[in-house]
């Protein structure tokens, strides 16, 4: 078995880690599982090639431009990004994604394991459970919005209610600066527990049962299961979905737009809320393509480092 | 650097370099615009042969598409050459798609554009030429709005404005008279008070640019310095106009936190008889016409120093790429001046055809609710446009958000409004 | 002993149940709105209506053509799902089992797909798109989607948790890279697959910024489309935009609720137990 990404397979060169069998170092073998690959590749490399990398190049050509899509595109440089590199606004973008992305992640991650490892035990009506987690999963952001704008409405919204009830603090919710970026989170969280929970049980599914068969005739507790069983064996979906969540996170845009459109105060504007308003509203798409090759430039550092941790980490059955 | 990294970046980039020729010849090749129907028999568009033009719109949307589809026929059946293709578009995606169309050069031959907006449109270059425009035919002031440095690039296509709207019942039942035209912001306050209370609120006016902009005339400010060159707004007129909208919420109007701003919630707030007093367009008048029970009538906006009314217009334009711009105008000069036009518009409840023959519009009149729909046209005396420059949107929001600063009481209203000031300076 | 049990596990169910109500609510709210008369939103939401009316449902089918463009999704979605289930899990395979050179390299370009936002790749795609004369074609509505980095990583993660012992036993059975992939990786790989087949088919019947600006004809409209057509400028009727969600969103909920058996049985038929 091996890691989703070691070095084991990467390095071909001769008298390097002579980890593949060495008749497969034979140039014919070499030349022949380079075909192979063109035939496994091919179909989606041809179309992710011309339907998004293109686009992509294209669109770093734009960020060295002025251009608001009406008229033709002017030649500026590098100046859109020594803008929006001093540019506060830009600052307060990634600091409100990264705002979104720390109170997120945990929450959707601990509150999917908790209901995949729920709906994966044998209880009546799991088809149908599992069903209704799914279902904020499909519905539409501006139906969503709706209801979590009525549920945190400041003055007559049922958390509030509740909290009011308990003697607690009713905090402004959305209308407030600063609780408007944990009412998007709260929602979005709300919203992706059934995505996170359909991957990991998807990977629950994936351990053999007589693993757990050995460790409980061992005598080994339920608790002592989840952390030395479950979890290592579960971390190739936790990997998968800790890379995703944290790609489309630097992305996150929709439930924004629907619940505080930037606002209040552009408290909750995030980079991917100033790349349409820029590219959609403002007519600066030059600049609109800078600050996503920024954005890009972070997501991807990210994402390697994560890629090179992983080995410490993830482990296969 | 980690080895992994390191090893990524060097296998990515000759992948990526080969992608980027290929990306850089993509963009550089952008073409010129060309028609969607390139039909070379069609060029022309002279009589003879066959000719079709296509017309995005956004304000056909929900409900006057059949309206608008009827337009495009007659005009059809008195040129039999030409064939109108109609693509409506909801507003709120309209720009997006648009703006699309025109960087991809697929842009339809004529399209609508809000008064707001024509200003960037016309600078960009986007827009053909018209001449020998039939100006008589239209409200000089209209015609005007779609001109830029004296070139007409568009030709106005209906208007409608802000009037006071109010429920007849909340006021009988608190003992109060009506509002009238000679109503000043002193009047409404005092009204506003007297009904607020019991589930109801006197009054709801939204705090945005496009309020602000009407209140500050009223008030008698100016939006831009006489030349242009900078924002007068942070003025004691402006000061007054910002705080007379502010100080409403909360106390005669619903806050933010009371739901204010979501979706239709001042619309169901005054159905539902719950809201005394209303500041909204006249294109509600057909969401109101069909609610039981609901006394309602209208009158012109209260003013302060002077009288202000808000008027929206939307004109429609050609595209300066297309292949057909005699065909292109003779169209928009039907959808904008026929007497079909006319009657489709009045009898269905459309906006406002921009017709300077005010006889035209007598069967507008004639219609209720509302009884006093002379108020319409009372309003047109004296009214405002929005202030334009090329960066709308940006000015539209920098505004509304220092605007909503201090509703938040996050800063003063003097704070908010010379920060707006700062930042829309820098736009010009 | 058993007794403890059986109470955790009905504390468990309960906890569960009132979770799923949660759930559950918008949903509830959405398809009470729909039937609620007046057309609009209420306050808050209510359990009871007065009068219920499919009124809503009938305006939604008279004001779009509901037949046409719930088969346009449907067909959009059906064609992306299969594409990207082929285009995938060939890459995974590839990227799993092939020792080529510049492989992680290959990886990471193909994940780098997912970080430029789409907001800023519409305007290039278009302009490709119009270049190549495939706007307002079925196939522009799918072109981005024939391919998914996501389905990759994906069913990435799932054949690397294929044993490779069963390959290798094959490849000495003299089984070409064709077989293993049909006939070992992706039996075994099925949770995966149906997993995908569900995010596949969700994104695409969602999709809403790309079928915009490329569709022009009302004839390929998708349903996303239809369903912001129905916004209004000033004014909404919530009650049938409402009626129009509860629409897309069920055959969604379908799809899961019968992929989810594929989901559950993977493994059961990989013979590995």
């Amino acid at each position: 078995m091996t890691t989703a990404l070691t070095n084991r397979d990467v390095d071909h060169s001769p008298g390097r880690s002579p980890s593949t069998p060495p008749a497969r170092r034979r140039p014919r073998t070499r030349r022949r599982t380079l075909a192979w690959a063109a035939f496994f590749l091919a179909p989606s490399l041809v179309p992710l090639t011309a339907f998004t990398l293109i686009p992509m190049i294209s669109s770093a050509w734009v960020s060295l431009h002025e251009w608001n899509l009406i008229s033709p595109m002017s030649w500026v440089g590098i100046d859109n990004y020594v803008n929006l590199l001093g540019d506060q606004r830009t600052r307060a973008a990634f600091s409100h994604t990264l705002a979104y992305i720390v109170g997120y992640l945990p929450l959707t991650y601990i509150g999917g394991l908790l209901i995949a490892l729920a709906l994966n035990a044998a209880i009546p009506a799991r088809s149908l459970l599992r069903s209704a987690y799914f279902l904020p999963v499909v519905t539409s952001w501006v139906v969503v919005a709706l209801v979590w704008q009525w549920l945190l409405n400041p003055n007559s919204g049922l958390v509030n209610t509740v909290l009011g009830a308990l003697g607690l603090p009713e905090p402004g919710w959305w209308t407030d600066p600063t609780w408007a970026m944990p009412s998007i989170i709260l929602a979005s969280a709300w919203k992706d527990l059934g995505f996170i929970m359909v991957i990991l049980l998807a990977g629950l599914q994936a351990i053999p049962g007589e693993l757990y068969e050995a460790a409980r005739v061992d005598g080994a507790s339920a608790w002592h299961r989840f952390w030395r069983l479950t979890l290592p064996l579960l971390s190739p979906s936790t990997f998968f979905v800790v890379v995703i969540s944290l790609i489309n996170g630097f992305q996150v845009f929709d439930q924004v737009y629907v619940m505080t459109a930037g606002g209040p105060g552009g408290a909750t504007q995030v980079v991917v809320g100033e790349i349409y308003d820029l590219t959609f509203r403002y007519g600066r798409a030059g600049e609109a393509s800078a600050l996503s090759w920024l954005l890009f430039a972070v997501v991807l550092l990210v994402t390697l480092l994560q890629m090179r941790g992983q080995k410490r980490w993830v482990t296969h059955a | 650097m980690s080895r992994t990294i390191r090893a990524t970046m060097r296998g990515a980039a000759p992948v990526l370099a080969g992608l980027a020729a290929i990306g850089m010849l993509a963009a550089c090749s952008q073409g010129s615009a060309t028609n969607s129907d390139p039909d070379p028999t069609t060029a022309d568009g002279e009589s003879g042969a066959p000719v079709t033009i296509t017309y995005m719109n956004f304000s056909a949307n929900g409900g006057n598409e059949e309206n608008l589809q009827a337009i495009a026929d007659a005009f059809t059946a008195e040129n039999p050459d030409v064939t109108v293709e109609i693509e409506t578009v909801a507003y709120d995606d309209y720009f997006t798609s648009l703006q699309t169309a025109l960087a991809g050069g697929t842009a339809s031959d004529t399209f609508e554009l809000n008064y707001e907006n024509f200003v960037t449109y016309a600078a960009s270059g986007a827009l053909a030429e018209l001449s020998d425009v039939p100006a008589d035919v239209y409200t000089p002031s209209l015609l005007d709005a779609f001109t830029r440095d004296g070139v007409q690039y568009g030709l106005p296509e209906s208007f409608s404005d802000v009037v006071l709207f109010y429920n007849k019942t909340l006021f009988d039942e608190a003992g109060l008279d009506y509002p009238t035209a000679d109503w000043t912001w002193a009047d409404e306050q005092a009204a506003a008070e007297a009904l607020t209370g019991g589930g109801v609120w006197g009054d709801y006016q939204p705090v945005s640019f496009h309020e602000f902009y009407k209140t500050l005339a009223q008030a008698g400010g100016q939006f831009f310095t006489e030349d242009g060159s900078a924002v007068a707004f942070d003025s004691p007129e402006g000061v007054a106009a910002a705080t007379w909208l502010i100080d409403k919420s909360g106390t005669t109007m619903p806050t933010e936190a009371d739901g204010a701003g979501t979706p239709d919630f001042d619309t169901n707030l005054f159905k539902e008889g719950k809201l005394a007093m209303w500041h909204s367009g006249i294109w509600m008048f057909g969401a109101l016409a069909d609610v039981e029970g609901l006394e309602w009538d209208i009158v012109v906006e209260p003013g302060d120093a002077q009288s202000a009314s808000a008027m929206f217009t939307n004109g429609v334009v050609v595209n300066a790429a297309s292949d057909q711009p005699e065909a292109s105008q003779a169209w928009l000069e039907y959808l904008t001046s026929s007497q079909t036009m006319v009657d489709l518009r009045i009898s269905s409840g459309w906006e406002l055809p921009p017709v300077a023959d005010e006889a035209a519009l007598s069967a507008y009149l004639e219609q209720t609710p509302p009884q006093n729909r002379q108020a319409v046209f009372d309003a047109l005396e004296s009214t405002v446009l929005p202030p334009v420059i090329e960066r709308q949107q940006e000015m539209q929001d920098i505004l509304t958000e220092e605007l909503g600063n201090a509703a938040a009481d996050r800063k003063s209203v003097e704070d908010a409004l010379a920060d707006a000031a700062e930042r829309i300076n820098a736009l010009l | 002993m058993r007794e403890h049990v059986t109470l955790r596990k009905v504390a468990l169910v309960a906890a569960l149940v009132i979770g799923a109500l949660l759930m559950m609510f918008p949903f509830v709210w959405t398809v009470i709105t729909s039937i609620t008369p007046d057309g609009t939103l209420a306050a808050g939401p209510t359990l009871l209506v007065d009068n219920p009316t499919l009124d809503a449902y009938r305006q939604l089918f008279e004001r779009l053509p509901m037949l046409r463009i719930a088969a346009n999704s449907l067909g959009v979605a059906t064609a992306t799902t299969v594409l990207q289930l082929l285009t995938s899990s060939m890459a995974a395979y590839a990227f799993s089992r092939l020792p080529f050179p510049g492989r992680q390299a290959l990886f990471a370009v193909y994940l780098a797909t997912l970080m430029v936002p789409l907001q800023v790749l519409v305007v290039p795609l278009f302009i490709q798109m119009t270049r190549l004369q495939l706007n307002d074609t079925y196939f522009a509505l799918l072109a981005p989607s024939i391919a998914s980095a996501f389905g990759v990583f994906l069913l990435k993660q799932a054949v690397d948790g294929v044993p490779r012992e069963l390959d290798e036993a094959a490849t000495i059975d003299g089984a070409s890279h064709l077989r293993i992939f049909g006939q070992i990786v992706i039996p075994l790989a099925r949770p995966a697959l149906a997993t995908l087949a569900v995010f596949a088919f969700m994104s695409s019947w969602n999709s809403f910024l790309w079928p915009l600006v490329v569709v022009r004809s009302p004839e390929l409209m998708t349903l996303p489309l239809g369903l912001s057509a129905l916004h209004g400028q000033y004014t909404s009727d919530w009650n049938v935009i409402m009626a129009g969600s509860v629409t897309s969103i069920i055959p969604i909920a379908l799809i899961y609720a019968f992929a989810q058996r594929h989901i559950i049985a993977g493994f059961a038929h990989s013979g590995l137990k």
